[in-house]
């Protein structure tokens, strides 16, 4: 079994966990804020009013959408560690030597220019030790890591060739 | 290395020398003048042993650190706690969890290390430390991995009779890894079903979170082996107000107190299938504002039956806000006793289980602060902890 059909499986108990207690609609959602797989992603249904719902946000009131640098840029609305911005990448760019990883976790940020939200990966990126630049974090919509599909504390480097954590990214992938 | 290993050589030259010389003008020894006290002489000569502690006492604090800024480097820091002295510290791997015996002998650190740092091959392990001398005892390597996230004191945990160990493992399959740390061997995975976490329930079951607000409760028998996988009913909203990771604990009271991000309170019993009783509320009329927060956000005092929990004025996802103020609550009452405005505000704390507690609130910033609780004034408070210090653990807790 390679680590991401584990991961699959993963995802299909904490799917099947939540769909004791939601609509159908409401666990593809969810499905969908789990798995950034390559071509997994495009198949995989997004519960646009629960996005909605998620993205009363906060966070947007005061953010800027200028410098990816700065824990207040739009898309670090739920972001947790180092931003990959700061460490030789860029929002959805790995530093040099690193690995991109395939899975994540999804949360959904709103963009202050035009007020839609869209929907963020945290990927992030692995291989060497802590970046240690600008830490930053964000818990808008991130739950305890028993719903590990909605937490930001986990090293996401599920399915990267390591599993060492060195920076955080925040890779658009699509509209709310 | 060569240089130093010349700097070395020349170093002992140096003392060498300058040994002879003070031997040799030692010679015509200077009396010592007698208005001077014997006792203002200093020695010429001291030992220079390691030293070594005494049985933990329940007072001490023990601070995981996981080293933000540099993982492969964590380590966990002995304090006495009502000094803030330091007593000791130990080396740990990558986003460790710590473990204390329930008999003060030993505590456990379950990491992950590469063989190159960063890279190469991947090796998990539980590490047992002994409490006086603070030397590593041995090891059981974790075949299947651990859970790798910013630590989580519930990650891993002790069996009622001390004799399992629990480690968590979403590698990404969820289970429970068992270590018998009184054979120190390692024994198998239970599966979780896809819950989460490791609350003991008895000498052979634990229980786990389900992302839809269930436990699952797990029994084995003494070869690791799962006999009976129960599910609970849902007992919290995990859609719209989830509990806590980081539930106050007592494990020789067998009772625990999980926090939803609203602030609703649920008592547990963990004997058995673990019971959950009627929740309550932190806040009451005119604390609208406020809300639970932090890291690990709540700690029980079980002889005085206070639990205690930091809260921070919020709205909705300020969930790791950290607290301003500790309030403390009666839970046989289920009101609250005191208000404790903190002078940095932390995400941590922890409770000595000893007759006049201390409370201990850990900062983000490396700052950590003890609390006499009879009197609710800060006993000591120590900066520059470290770097990035996280989780806080006593013995009897």
């Amino acid at each position: 079994m390679t680590i991401l059909d584990a991961f699959d499986r993963m995802m299909e108990h904490t799917a099947r966990r939540i769909a004791q207690r939601s609509s159908r609609r409401g666990i593809l959602a969810r499905l969908g804020t789990a798995l950034v797989g390559g071509a997994v992603l495009p198949l995989l249904p997004v519960d646009k009013t629960r996005a909605k719902l998620a993205h009363a946000s906060e966070f947007a009131k005061t953010a800027q959408t200028t410098d990816p640098t700065k824990c207040n840029y739009w898309r670090h609305c739920a972001s947790d560690g180092y931003l990959c911005s700061c460490c030789g990448g860029t929002v959805n760019v790995c530093p040099p030597g690193t690995y991109a990883s395939p899975t994540s976790w999804i949360g959904t940020c709103i963009n202050p220019d035009d007020g839609q939200a869209y929907l963020i990966a945290y990927q992030d990126c692995c291989g060497k030790d802590s970046c240690g630049m600008c830490f930053c974090l964000g818990t808008e919509g991130e739950m305890p890591s028993y719903r590990p599909e909605l937490n930001n504390d986990i090293v996401w480097c599920f399915g990267a060739p390591s599993m060492v954590y060195h920076c955080s990214s925040q890779v658009l992938i699509g509209k709310a | 290395m060569r240089v130093y290993a010349m700097r070395f050589a020349l170093l002992s030259i140096g003392a060498w020398l300058s040994g002879a010389l003070v031997e040799a003008w030692a010679q015509p020894a200077t009396p010592i003048p007698a208005q001077m006290p014997p006792q203002a002489a200093l020695p010429t000569q001291e030992d220079h042993p390691t030293a070594v502690l005494p049985e933990p006492s329940p007072r001490w604090i023990y601070v995981l650190e996981p080293v933000f800024p540099y993982l492969v480097a964590s380590k966990m820091w002995i304090l006495d706690g009502d000094d803030l002295s330091i007593k000791g510290m130990v080396n740990g791997g990558y986003l460790p969890n710590a473990v204390l015996s329930h008999d003060k002998s030993r505590f456990w650190i379950a990491e992950t290390y590469w063989s190159r740092g960063s890279r190469g091959t991947r090796t998990d392990v539980v590490t047992a430390w002994d409490t006086k001398t603070l030397d590593p005892l041995g090891e059981v390597i974790l075949p299947n991995g651990r859970f790798l996230v910013v630590p989580k004191k519930h990650n891993a945990t002790l069996s009622h009779d001390g004799r399992y160990l629990f480690s968590f493992n979403m590698d990404p399959a969820f289970s429970l890894s068992v270590v018998d740390v009184n054979e120190m061997k390692y024994l198998g995975e239970l599966d979780t079903q896809g819950c989460s976490l490791a609350f003991a329930t008895g000498t052979n079951s634990v229980a786990s979170i389900c992302p839809d607000g269930r436990f699952v409760h797990l029994t084995f028998d003494a070869s690791g082996k799962l006999t009976k996988t129960e599910l609970s009913e849902p007992w919290f909203d995990s859609q719209n107000d989830p509990v806590f990771e980081h539930a106050a604990v007592h494990r020789p009271s067998k009772r625990a107190f999980f926090i939803s991000y609203d602030g609703w309170v649920y008592p547990v019993t963990l004997d058995g299938m673990p019971k959950v009783g009627e929740r309550w509320k932190l806040q009451g009329p005119g604390d609208e504002e406020w809300r639970p927060g932090g890291w690990q956000l709540a700690a029980f005092h079980a002889a005085s039956n206070r639990l205690f929990v930091t809260m921070h004025k919020g709205g909705k996802w300020t969930h790791k806000q950290a607290g301003d103020e500790v309030w403390v609550f009666d839970v046989a009452a289920k009101k609250r006793v005191h208000r404790l405005p903190l002078d940095h505000h932390s995400p941590t704390i922890a409770v000595s289980q000893d007759e006049k507690p201390l409370l201990f609130a850990l900062t983000e910033t490396a700052i950590l602060m003890s609390y006499d609780t009879t009197t609710w004034q800060k006993k000591a408070e120590r900066s520059a902890l470290g770097i990035s210090p996280w989780l806080l653990y006593t013995f009897g807790e």
